[in-house]
Formats: C-alpha cells, sequence, structure tokens
C-alpha cells in the first residue's frame, strides 16, 4: 500500500514537473523565437538578472516548489530502478534510507543558497 | 515425453536496455528510463552549479557562465532539452494510459481478435510526432543562436 502512495506522487509530481520545468526550459532557451514574438529573455542568465530574481520571495518559493517535486521524482525513480532488482529486504531498506539521506542533504543545500541570497 | 521449458522471463540488469520479445512501447520505456536518469545526473550539475557557484559572488559566477557558454556545452544542453521534452511527453502518455484514457472502449472478444496494444499504438505514435516537432523547434532556436 504505502509503494501506491509513493507510485502515485509520482505521477503527480511528474504533470508538475512537465509544467514548471517546461515554462523554465521555454524561458531559458527558447531566446530567439520568444524574441520574435517581442519578449527579451536574452539576459536572464546575467548576473544583475539572477540577483535581482534571487531577492524576490515569490522566485525563492517557486525555485525550493521545484526543488522538492524534481528531487523526489528522480531520487523515487531512481530507487524503482535499483529497486527492480528485487533485491532482498535488508538491501531495499538500505537503497531507501541512502536515498532518503541523500536526498535530505542535497535539498538542506540547494534551499540554504536561495534562502542566503533573499537578503544580499 | 520431452519437458519444454518455460522462457526466462527475468532479464535482470539486460533487461534494462534489452527488450528482449517485446516491441516499440517496450523501448520506449527503455529510452525513458535513460532519459530519466540523464536528467537525474543533470539535475545534480545544474543544481552545483546554480548554487556553489552562484553563492561565491559575480566573478565566479561569470567565469562558470563563460564556461558554459562554450559551444560543446550548449549542444549537451540541447541534448537534455531533448531528453526532458521526451521524458515529459512519454511520461503523459503513461499517466493517461494508466489512468486508464486513450485506451479505446472495451469489445467483445470475436476473432479475430484485437489487442489493446494497437489501439495505443496511434497515440504513440502522434506523441512522437510531437516530441519530434518540438525538438525541431528547439533546434532551429539553437541553430538561430538563441541559447
Amino acid at each position: 500500500m504505502r509503494n501506491s502512495y509513493l507510485w502515485f506522487i509520482q505521477l503527480v509530481t511528474g504533470v508538475l514537473i512537465a509544467v514548471l520545468a517546461g515554462i523554465h526550459t521555454v524561458w531559458m532557451h527558447l531566446d530567439a523565437i520568444l524574441g520574435f514574438f517581442g519578449v527579451d529573455v536574452s539576459g536572464a542568465t546575467k548576473w544583475h538578472s539572477m540577483i535581482e530574481r534571487s531577492r524576490e520571495v515569490m522566485w525563492a518559493g517557486i525555485y525550493i516548489a521545484l526543488l522538492v517535486v524534481v528531487l523526489y521524482h528522480g531520487l523515487n525513480g531512481l530507487r524503482n530502478i535499483i529497486l527492480e532488482l528485487t533485491p532482498s529486504a535488508r538491501t531495499e531498506r538500505i537503497v531507501t534510507w541512502s536515498i532518503v539521506a541523500f536526498g535530505i542533504i542535497v535539498f538542506i543545500w540547494s534551499v540554504y543558497v536561495p534562502i542566503t541570497l533573499l537578503s544580499t | 515425453m520431452r519437458q519444454v521449458q518455460p522462457r526466462q522471463n527475468n532479464l535482470g540488469i539486460g533487461g534494462w536496455i534489452w527488450a528482449g520479445n517485446y516491441k516499440l512501447e517496450r523501448y520506449l520505456y527503455i529510452l525513458h528510463r535513460v532519459t530519466g536518469l540523464g536528467i537525474l545526473l543533470f539535475l545534480l550539475i545544474h543544481l552545483t552549479m546554480t548554487t556553489v557557484f552562484r553563492i561565491q559572488g559575480q566573478d565566479v559566477w561569470e567565469a562558470t557562465m563563460s564556461i558554459l557558454h562554450n559551444p560543446w556545452f550548449k549542444f549537451g544542453e540541447y541534448l537534455v532539452v531533448v531528453a526532458l521534452i521526451y521524458h515529459a511527453l512519454n511520461g503523459l502518455r503513461l499517466i493517461l494510459q494508466e489512468l486508464g484514457f486513450l485506451m479505446g472502449k472495451p469489445i467483445p472478444p470475436i476473432y479475430p481478435y484485437r489487442d489493446s496494444l494497437r489501439k495505443k499504438r496511434i497515440w504513440t505514435m502522434a506523441m512522437i510526432a510531437i516530441i519530434l516537432i518540438l525538438c525541431i523547434v528547439f533546434f532551429y532556436d539553437f541553430i538561430a543562436g538563441g541559447w
């Protein structure tokens, strides 16, 4: 039953990522085509543009929300791939808790930076 | 009497890249897995770049960006975008099918039987067409110098 819930969350996070990462990819990479329609996104990775966004709570919030769903979807997907090899119950627990620990470390570090940059 | 051994269907690690007797959908599934792992690897690199290098200030950030503007890195970015497009659209197809959509109405089993795979195949082909169109759009932007 627990795995059913984990899988359902995998589907929900997948849809959320498709929408959020889709917007992010278009915004970061379709400079020429968006420029044709009068939308200028060419300076999105410039320091001043990036630091300006970093000071806004809304952008930091979107970034952290995207980070949560992406980390869950990616690491749970990796766990599913490994567990498909049907390891023993002990190995399964080791794999699960290693991935959870890795996810928590990456999350804490990746959230620390945007929160610090809010006050720069 | 000669005993017929059942065919071994547990492919183990080999099943990650070889689909055995399965058809197109199984290879799409393998590609889904490969692109997923590739995107996860990119995510970790991307997070390192946008945290470790960003927090060190303007000089380090700009030096990092100038390295990433190398044409080879740009091409790598294009491959990541292709992987994202594929993984997202194939994932949406899988979600819709898992929830029972795009499967067609149930019909009485009258010979010759029509398997569900053929009913779904048209949607699979439509998905591949959309993926190719989006890859071409992004490729156009890539060669037009937008990246």
